[in-house]
């Protein structure tokens, strides 16, 4: 099958699961036979209201931190050489969410936007990771690159649990938004949000080249005369840049990261040019449909985004854990 | 001074320590008990309202903070010593998370099951979790870290369901196993006492005998077997023990991490490998680290408690850093 016909069917069922997705919900006068004339036409029915003003932006929302989890896992991956490493396994996941956690507990950080404190979160927390493993000096050891992000993340999470104890409507709150329960998204979250999608696109595709030439090794890349810490430090950058924008509006949703470039290379192979729009679909893709899950899972309730994510996740984990043969 | 004389004036002096940290832990709260009252209070049993602080919110939390700190110490010297890993512990090999999981679920499909079942259905749990992570180790030959990964997955899995149970169950019984599940004293009473105290000492009981055999595992499976061992067997046993001390801990005071990992480490370097020493020291010196990780979270900032678990993690995964970075060199080449 030819590379473009593959991208046209991921696309396809993109759009189809969004629109499926977009069915779903509490009014049944919504289908996918009168989907399209309510989203193009006003005609002021309710439906219409509930489509465009409360469905529409928790889908586009699911959408596009897809597809920057996604790419932020291929980016760590590559980066590290690791086929476990992804922002949920590395810490970095936890240290966005501690980065909000903060901002919503402590009044001092009340002036810095979410944004802002999620993706200084990430930054450190990845930082910290890679820094324990060695990564710093240059040279990354793979089972100790994972076991400190373990370390990391349970550290981060369990400052974020702290907050749970401290008074009841916190409590709810920061559990809520951990959870990543995405049901409330307004249109206003979207833009920004499509605005990291797009730097994440076009950066991923400018460093693809150097991906690709970090998996022949350090020793070759410096050979084709491309520095393999610039690469490097680029790449780790772009995947904390992404996690926390992703995490300052949806949560922290787990292993995202970690399924879809896993995926992809079994369709569109090795070569990080081809991979970076795939796994952004694929990622755009896997998250509208876990959206559409966590709607139907206990219908009338909502089951947490975050949560259909790390049910669907941590048993993949367990799985590449198992089959990666690269490890030690 | 012999080796042996060192060891006991070592434990003596931990065991002191404990005892001391135990009736700091008694005093402090949102109502400060001066530490005479305290003595008074527990040997005399006169004053009203000190009285009734004492002896029904704080003794029992402090009695609790003692047996699960041992239990969850003694659980993972014993874990370290039979997968020869330093990393391992009950925590990350999946036991508390297993535990964790049987429990919650426990709690949302039965609400009005007699809570002695609470440990049973723990040990359930932390057994099935277990359970995975040998299967797997069993089937292939792992390197120490690679069953660590192991364990931190099927720990993420059973993880999930935790948060699946709690996220949706409804908001009257969400806040309580909240924070259950971070490892907090908060709110024990002498129920919960009794219904780990049995089980534990008992279990606790089964290691102190096992620990000749302990001694002869560590000389590697070859040596053990022409001894007389029956390695396998003795491995499962072992494993079990370890599994029902961690999994009662969490069933009576929630997800205490990283107390199985840094007590026996603590206590190889006070007393040395021989078991007969190590886990008597590592069980005080878990009861130390959980008693004043209470007293601490209760001292920081009155009223509010930071969970002993919390406090544990916060010093822990720093602890975990440092071992694996001063063993990973040499198991992983």
């Amino acid at each position: 099958m030819p590379r473009v016909l593959r991208y046209v069917l991921l696309a396809a069922a993109l759009l189809l699961a969004a629109l499926w997705s977009l069915t779903l919900g509490q009014r049944d006068d919504v289908s996918l036979a009168n989907i399209l004339t309510l989203l193009w036409v006003d005609d002021g029915s309710l439906a219409r209201s509930a489509v465009v003003d409360l469905r529409l932006p928790r889908t586009l929302v699911a959408l596009l931190v897809g597809a920057n989890l996604a790419l932020a896992g291929l980016a760590l991956q590559a980066v590290t050489r690791n086929p476990l490493a992804s922002e949920s396994i590395l810490g970095i996941n936890q240290g966005a969410a501690l980065g909000i956690a903060l901002a919503v507990v402590l009044p001092i950080f009340h002036a810095i936007p979410l944004d802002a404190m999620a993706i200084a979160g990430a930054a450190l927390a990845g930082l910290l990771t890679f820094a324990i493993a060695g990564g710093l000096g240059g040279r990354l050891d793979s089972i100790r690159l994972i076991l400190a992000g373990v370390a990391v993340g349970a550290f981060s999470y369990a400052c974020v649990r702290f907050t749970y104890t401290l008074d009841d409507d916190l409590s709810r709150l920061v559990i809520t938004w951990v959870s990543a329960d995405i049901s409330s998204m307004q249109a206003g979250q979207v833009a920004p949000l499509a605005v990291w999608t797009a730097i994440g696109v076009v950066s991923s595709v400018l460093l693809a080249h150097g991906f690709n030439v970090l998996a022949l090794g350090d020793g070759a890349s410096q050979g084709l005369g491309i520095d393999p810490r610039r690469v490097r430090f680029l790449g780790a950058g772009l995947a904390a840049v992404l996690t926390g924008a992703s995490v300052a509006v949806a949560g922290p949703v787990m292993f995202v990261g970690l399924v879809v470039p896993h995926l992809c290379r079994f369709w569109f192979g090795q070569n990080h040019r081809a991979l970076v729009p795939a796994v952004a679909l694929g990622g755009a893709s896997l998250l509208v449909l876990a959206d559409a899950a966590s709607k139907l899972i206990r219908f009338p309730y909502e089951t947490p985004l975050g949560v259909v994510c790390a049910l669907i996740g941590a048993p993949y984990f367990l799985y590449a854990t198992l089959t990666a043969r690269r490890l030690a | 001074m012999s080796a042996q004389r060192q060891r006991i004036i070592l434990v003596s002096v931990l065991l002191v320590l404990t005892l001391v940290s135990a009736i700091w832990s008694l005093s402090v709260g949102a109502v400060k008990v001066p530490v005479d009252v305290i003595l008074n209070t527990l040997f005399n049993l006169d004053g009203d309202q000190q009285r009734y602080i004492i002896l029904r919110s704080r003794l029992p939390r402090v009695v609790l903070a003692l047996l699960c700190g041992g239990a969850l110490a003694l659980s993972g010297a014993i874990i370290q010593a039979v997968i020869r890993n330093p990393l391992a512990s009950p925590g990350i090999i999946g036991i508390n998370s297993g535990a964790a999981l049987f429990a919650v679920l426990l709690v949302s499909l039965m609400p009005n099951l007699p809570p002695v079942w609470m440990p049973v259905a723990a040990c359930l749990g932390g057994l099935s979790a277990a359970g995975i992570v040998m299967l797997v180790a069993h089937f292939r030959t792992l390197s120490p870290a690679h069953l660590a990964l192991i364990g931190v997955a099927v720990g993420l899995v059973f993880e999930a369901g935790v948060d699946y149970l709690l996220v949706t169950s409804s908001d009257a019984e969400r806040s309580a196993p909240l924070i259950w599940l971070t490892g907090s004293l908060w709110g024990r009473t002498w129920d919960h006492v009794s219904i780990s105290l049995a089980p534990l000492l008992c279990l606790a009981a089964l290691a102190m005998a096992l620990t000749y055999r302990l001694d002869l595992l560590s000389l590697g499976d070859a040596s053990a077997t022409g001894l007389g061992i029956r390695v396998p067997a003795l491995r499962l046993a072992l494993l079990a023990v370890a599994t029902g001390l961690a999994s009662v801990s969490v069933a009576v005071v929630g997800v205490m991490g990283f107390i199985g990992l840094m007590s026996p480490h603590i206590a190889r370097r006070l007393v040395g490998g021989s078991h007969r020493w190590l886990l008597p020291t590592s069980m005080l010196t878990g009861m130390l680290l959980v008693s004043l990780a209470d007293g601490v979270g209760r001292a920081i900032a009155p009223p509010i408690e930071v969970s002993a678990g919390i406090l544990a993690a916060l010093l822990g995964a720093p602890f975990f850093v440092y071992i694996m970075l001063t063993t990973a060199s040499e198991q992983d080449r």
